[in-house]
């Protein structure tokens, strides 16, 4: 129960346990333990950063998508808009047309009236000398000369 | 039989080293060859399988003998790094080999109290004791290794505070603060009581350190040797008694053992903090 030399001897175990340890089992432990939460520190990092790429690509995609509908709202209400200007259009060069058409025949009837009427007045008044001149070849007699004339225009007109 | 055996030279016949004189009349002069055989040779499986450890370490997930030498390691390190206010890439290892050497030692308490005497005799031995931590020099010899590195680190890092600490404490104020020149002549004159009683309290450390150590072991290993006369000597009822008394002091001195592995490092671990401490002005 004394001190003695095993004092010394425990002291030189002690040391060279020491170094030894030091050595082989505290050194690469301690060694692996902070690689190993470096790598684990790094790979939650990684995570996040994935984490945040990904919610900033679906805001993206988001965003696009709204920007798209925008954009076929857009193009759709301009085709609405190009399609009625169309109809209006083509409604109003087919009124025009029609109008025209109508006024052309209307122009066409009258002259047509005109023209007949014109025959018509020539041919009265070819039919009136042809009546005179049978009136004055026969001898004048009212009653015959009338009923004459009268058979004359009936006739003509009957012909016209 | 085993009475007689056992109890003619009473406990004291069992707490006798295996012991080598160099020369009779210098008590100085002499080797525990069991304990020196012991503690080498525990010393040496430990460094084993920390080289068998080291081939098959992995950084990926560990498993087995690695995960369980992790997980001290992880636990001494926090220890470390809670009680230091700098890093020093010497404490951890050296808190690592105080606690686990330590606590190799006292679970050799696990095997049975004479087994170790009894194994010796048969090869014409009179006495081994199985427990190193039980024979002074080893918590001795790790005490003043640990002192030696507190004063090693007090004069490499602070020296001028230190020297001034060893002079002026802890009747500093009548030096330095007083204004009557009486007090302050006294404050002079006190210096050698303050060198004194600085010494004491440093001294005291390993001191304490030590027999805190051998002290619990020792009990523990006296203790296990009533028990054992117990056992063998009280009849049917005694052994059956001594058993589970035995089997329970086991059990106990097991946590002690852990206990006082644990101890003997934080108290390694705070004292150098104390010496890293920056010195305050």
């Amino acid at each position: 129960m004394s001190i003695d030399l095993t004092f010394i001897g425990q002291i030189i175990v002690f040391m060279t346990l020491l170094i030894l340890l030091r050595k082989f089992l505290y050194g690469p432990l301690s060694t692996l333990m902070e690689q190993r939460s470096a790598k684990i520190a790094e790979g939650l990092a990684a995570a996040d950063a994935g984490k945040e790429a990904k919610a900033k690509a679906d805001a993206e995609a988001a965003e696009q998508l709204k920007e798209a509908r925008k954009k076929a709202q857009e193009i759709l209400a301009a085709a609405e808009k190009r399609a009625s200007e169309i109809q209006e259009e083509v409604t109003n060069k087919a009124r025009d047309e029609a109008g025209q058409i109508v006024q052309a025949a209307s122009e066409e009837v009258e002259a047509e009236v005109s023209r007949a009427r014109q025959v018509l007045r020539k041919e009265v008044a070819g039919i009136a000398i042809a009546a005179a001149e049978r009136v004055i070849n026969s001898e004048l007699d009212a009653k015959r000369h009338t009923k004459l004339i009268d058979d004359v225009v009936a006739q003509g007109f009957g012909n016209a | 039989m085993a009475q007689e055996e056992h109890g003619a030279g009473g406990i004291a016949e069992h707490l006798n080293y295996w012991t080598y004189k160099f020369d009779d009349s210098n008590p100085f002069m002499q080797i525990h060859l069991d304990t020196m055989l012991t503690t080498v040779v525990v010393a040496s499986l430990l460094v084993g399988f920390s080289i068998w450890l080291g081939r098959r370490l992995t950084d990926g997930a560990p498993s087995g003998a690695q995960n369980f030498m992790e997980s001290i390691v992880g636990f001494v390190d926090d220890t470390v790094r809670d009680n230091f206010p700098v890093h020093n890439p010497f404490i951890a290892p050296l808190a690592l080999t105080v606690f686990v050497f330590i606590f190799l030692m006292n679970c050799l308490d696990i095997f049975p109290a004479f087994l170790f005497s009894h194994t010796a005799s048969l090869f014409g031995l009179e006495h081994y004791r199985q427990v190193p931590t039980n024979d002074l020099n080893l918590p001795a010899a790790m005490a003043v290794c640990v002192f030696l590195m507190v004063l090693y680190y007090e004069f490499k890092l602070k020296p001028v505070h230190f020297c001034k600490e060893l002079l002026l404490q802890p009747f500093a104020s009548l030096l330095l603060d007083a204004k009557n020149p009486i007090v302050k002549l006294l404050g002079v004159a006190l210096i050698p009581l303050n060198l004194v009683l600085k010494l004491v309290e440093e001294l005291a450390k390993p001191l304490s350190l030590s027999f805190r150590l051998f002290g619990n072991m020792f009990a523990g290993e006296v203790i296990f040797l009533l028990i054992a006369f117990l056992l063998l000597g009280g009849g049917v009822v005694g052994m059956t008694a001594g058993f589970f008394v035995g089997l329970g002091w086991s059990m106990f001195h097991m946590f002690i053992g852990l206990l006082q592995a644990f101890i003997f490092m934080i108290l390694t671990v705070v004292y150098l903090s104390i010496a890293h401490q920056p010195a305050e002005h």
